[in-house]
């Protein structure tokens, strides 16, 4: 039995769980690090979401949906940078309702567009950049279907997401951007005060982890899903915020805590087909990503230490 | 011709004139002091100069030329540099991350941290603050994270360097290298503004003094022309009393008397270790000891704040080794807690409201639970303008006053409340010579009122000009007493430190056990 829930397909599809999670994660943890908490990426990300599938039901080419979905992200995070970095506003609330206007903008433009509540058409896919044959006898040719399985079967979005873990990871530790980023979201008076101007960069951040939150969006619908429904991402946005954390606010950190959520997830689906052989009801497995978030935020991974100023308005003085 | 001048600047906040046409020039190569007492306005000055704050009139010149400064940015890029009393550097990153933040070296958004670390280190050695480029700064003492903030100045290229209240934070050892810094900076060109409330360190560095009041420039001298009194008299505007002189003590009965009291502190460790005394009305006594050898805890157990796990305490013979703070305050036990800002006050609450808690359920300001404004008010009023509080009104919050004016709000509170004992925990932490002087009156006038005293103090000098009886506290121990005349500042030091042979098999014999069973 465990050979048929430990196979390539198990591995391969925590990497396409992971994607989204990453996505979102690495977006929180760009945002945290410039000392503005992100609870939004759940909306940004449905936001991301509907608009990619939008935009390729209209034009048909899914390569626009995913730059209209981050295009989306970008818009609507705007709201929340405007109101956590101009209006200094709680940035908990705006988070919260901007995940509710996602919700019923979504919601509402569904109906209004396609006429219909719940799901619109199938979309234009992406799919695979490699189709190779996993054939072959023996050893090696069994390595060969593990690899090929693993890591060689993925859309686009997957790879660009390790692309942009690596290249988020070195930016901020190498990186002019990347030192003001993580100064500004310790101490915004001692980056003020060195002649750098805090409230462009927590902006930039904003958008920047808006943008990357609606990738995940296109993630979801355009490679994945191949269609919209309300209130697709279920909970994903938060997810990945804990992915954030338990990857300690770093890009690679927030990748490898996503791995381990999208395996969650796999893990899941793989029970829940064979759930008959195992007796065990399948709202129990449905639980597993959510419990392991429980779990971590609980501080199984030991103390985390935020940005210190993560959360505060920075106030210039008189 | 100046580096640096300042011609009638005025800022002006909400309800208050923070600088009135203030002038000001330094030549290179000078340490100009900017001396006054809280609140005078030096600070807000510099953060003007700084660009930190936008003036509300004059200008500023640099070499002769006006200088438009409006960003930090730009001040920097005129060659000022600012080290701020309250550090600006970020904890989690390098000391060279600190240092070339906003100037990174590097190409295309690229820092190059090899030529960052050889430029940090290269500057370092130029003026001799030598540093671990690679250490964190949370992992740096205050002395350091100090100079990193300098070297970060004169990384930006800095020519003239202002220092705000440089020194409050310092250890004696710590104040004497800074100062050496500050003489070997000026013997390279720099020119360099102290700020300071501090009078015998203006005298020990300062080429110029220039003396604030009020918003405004009052006086100007050098430190050859001049001595502490007369600094004192130019920064208060009349004369102080720097030793206060008071009259023979008058001991009535006894009001507190604690005997062999133990107590733990926050990590569970014995902290108070049998400690015995009585204050009588009419006295001041002492408790004298370097910061953490146990009179946090001693103060906290007598004021109803922390639980003693042994002996016992009598407040003019009632039991109140178990009482609580509330008990504590009505049997009539007054405390200046040694932290004003965490247990003082409520910062938030205006004055009103901070004036009346501990009295909060006492009539006439409250009956069945229902506060009674008017009455408050009245007597907030009365408070403000017997304690000299600073303040347009009792409505303003109370972290809008100055730190002076702040602790005369928490002595107002609590000698205003007329009480039996009154525990002092480092009364004048932070203050200047006249608040000082003001708390000091205070305590003197609750002693000839008759009421027992008991003061904590770091301050050698306080506790030699204000006690009658002196403890000396070391290790959770008053290892010795002294009358006021026997003692002096090198006697108590001695014993402060541990000399004296001060017995400590005791804990040796506690320790024992736990370190074998380590081994085990």
């Amino acid at each position: 039995m465990l050979g048929d829930i430990i196979t390539p397909d198990l591995f391969a599809s925590a990497f396409r769980m992971a994607t989204p999670l990453a996505l979102a994660a690495i977006g929180g943890t760009i945002c945290e690090r410039s000392g503005v908490v992100n609870i939004a990426l759940e909306g940004i990300m449905l936001t991301g979401a509907f608009f990619g599938t939008a935009a390729v039901l209209a034009t048909g080419s899914p390569w626009f949906g995913v730059l209209m979905a981050m295009v989306a992200g970008v818009v609507i995070s705007a709201i929340h940078a405007f109101a956590s970095v101009n209006l200094k506003a709680d940035q908990v609330v705006s988070g919260t309702a901007i995940n509710l206007l996602a919700l019923g903008v979504t919601g509402f433009l569904m109906e209004r567009w396609y006429g219909h509540p719940g799901t619109t058409d199938p979309i234009k896919t992406l799919g695979p950049i490699l189709r190779l044959t996993a054939e072959g006898g023996g050893f090696l040719g069994e390595v060969w279907r593990w690899v090929n399985g693993i890591f060689l079967t993925h859309t686009p979005i997957v790879y660009i997401t390790v692309l942009i873990a690596i290249f988020a990871q070195w930016a901020i530790y190498n990186t002019r951007w990347g030192l003001r980023l993580r100064a500004m979201g310790e101490h915004p008076r001692a980056v003020d005060t060195v002649g750098v101007n805090v409230y462009r960069g927590r902006w930039v951040a904003v958008l920047m982890s808006g943008a990357l939150a609606g990738l995940a969006g296109a993630n979801l619908t355009i490679e994945q899903v191949g269609s919209f429904t309300e209130n697709m991402t279920n909970g994903r946005g938060f997810i990945a915020l804990a992915a954030n954390i338990f990857g300690r606010w770093t890009a690679l950190g927030s990748y490898g805590a996503s791995l381990l959520f999208g395996l969650a997830d796999g893990l899941q689906i793989k029970l829940q087909i064979l759930r008959d052989v195992i007796r065990i009801p399948p709202q129990f497995f449905l639980m597993l990503p959510y419990v392991l978030t429980v779990v971590v935020l609980a501080g199984v991974i030991g103390r985390a230490v935020a940005p210190a100023a993560v959360g505060e308005p920075y106030e210039k003085k008189g | 011709m100046p580096v640096l001048e300042l011609r009638e600047i005025t800022k002006v906040f909400p309800g208050v004139i923070a600088n009135e046409r203030v002038s000001l020039e330094l030549e290179k190569g000078e340490i100009v002091a900017l001396l006054g007492e809280n609140g005078a306005g030096k600070t807000t000055l510099m953060n003007v100069v700084y660009g930190l704050l936008s003036a509300d009139g004059g200008e500023i010149l640099m070499d002769g030329e006006p200088a438009k400064i409006k960003s930090p940015r730009q001040a920097i890029d005129h060659g000022i540099g600012m080290v701020h009393q309250h550090f600006m550097l970020v904890e989690p990153l390098t000391v060279t991350e600190n240092i070339v933040l906003g100037r990174e070296p590097g190409r295309l958004g690229v820092i190059d941290f090899k030529i960052a670390r050889e430029r940090v280190i290269e500057i370092s050695q130029r003026y001799g603050l030598k540093i671990d480029p690679d250490a964190r700064i949370e992992d740096l003492s205050v002395g350091m994270q100090q100079r990193v903030e300098i070297l970060k100045a004169l990384f930006q290229g800095a020519r003239v360097l202002i220092l705000d209240e440089p020194t409050a934070v310092l250890t004696p050892q710590e104040v004497r290298e800074l100062f050496g810094v500050v003489r070997s900076l000026v013997d390279e060109g720099l020119s360099v503004v102290f700020i300071t409330h501090k009078l015998e360190e203006v005298m020990a560095v300062a080429d110029r003094i220039v003396v604030m009041r009020d918003g405004r420039v009052v006086g100007e001298t050098r430190p050859e022309d001049t001595d502490e009194i007369g600094l004192a008299r130019m920064m208060v505007g009349r004369d102080v009393v720097l030793r206060v002189e008071k009259p023979v003590s008058t001991c009535g009965d006894t009001v507190l008397e604690v005997s062999d009291l133990h107590a733990d502190d926050e990590r569970g460790l014995e902290a108070v270790k049998g400690v015995s005394f009585s204050v009588c009305g009419g006295e001041v006594v002492a408790v004298a000891g370097v910061s953490g050898n146990g009179q946090t805890e001693l103060v906290d157990c007598i004021v109803g704040l922390r639980r003693p796990t042994g002996g016992t305490m009598h407040l003019k013979g009632k039991d109140i080794t178990h009482a609580s703070a509330r008990s504590s305050i009505e049997a009539g036990v007054s405390h200046i807690p040694e932290d004003r800002h965490r247990r003082g006050l409520v910062l938030e609450f205006d004055l009103a409201e901070n004036l009346i808690l501990g009295d909060h359920r006492t009539p006439p300001y409250s009956t069945r639970g229902l506060l009674h404004p008017k009455a408050v008010t009245t007597m907030a009023r009365k408070r403000i303008d017997d304690y000299d509080v600073r303040t347009p009104s009792e409505k303003v919050i109370a972290s809008n006053l100055s730190g002076g004016n702040q602790q005369k709000l928490v002595v107002a509170r609590e000698i205003g409340r007329d009480p039996e004992l009154l525990v002092a925990a480092q009364p004048t932490r932070g203050l200047d010579v006249g608040a000082i002087e003001f708390v000091h009156r205070q305590i003197l006038d609750e002693r000839a009122e008759g009421k027992a005293v008991l003061l904590v103090s770091l301050e050698l000098e306080e506790v030699l000009s204000l006690a009658d009886r002196i403890l000396v506290m070391y290790e959770g121990r008053i290892v010795r007493e002294f009358t006021a005349d026997e003692a002096d500042e090198e006697t108590l030091g001695y014993y402060m430190t541990g000399g004296g042979g001060v017995k400590l098999d005791d804990d040796a014999r506690q320790a024992g056990p736990i370190e074998s069973g380590g081994d085990a």
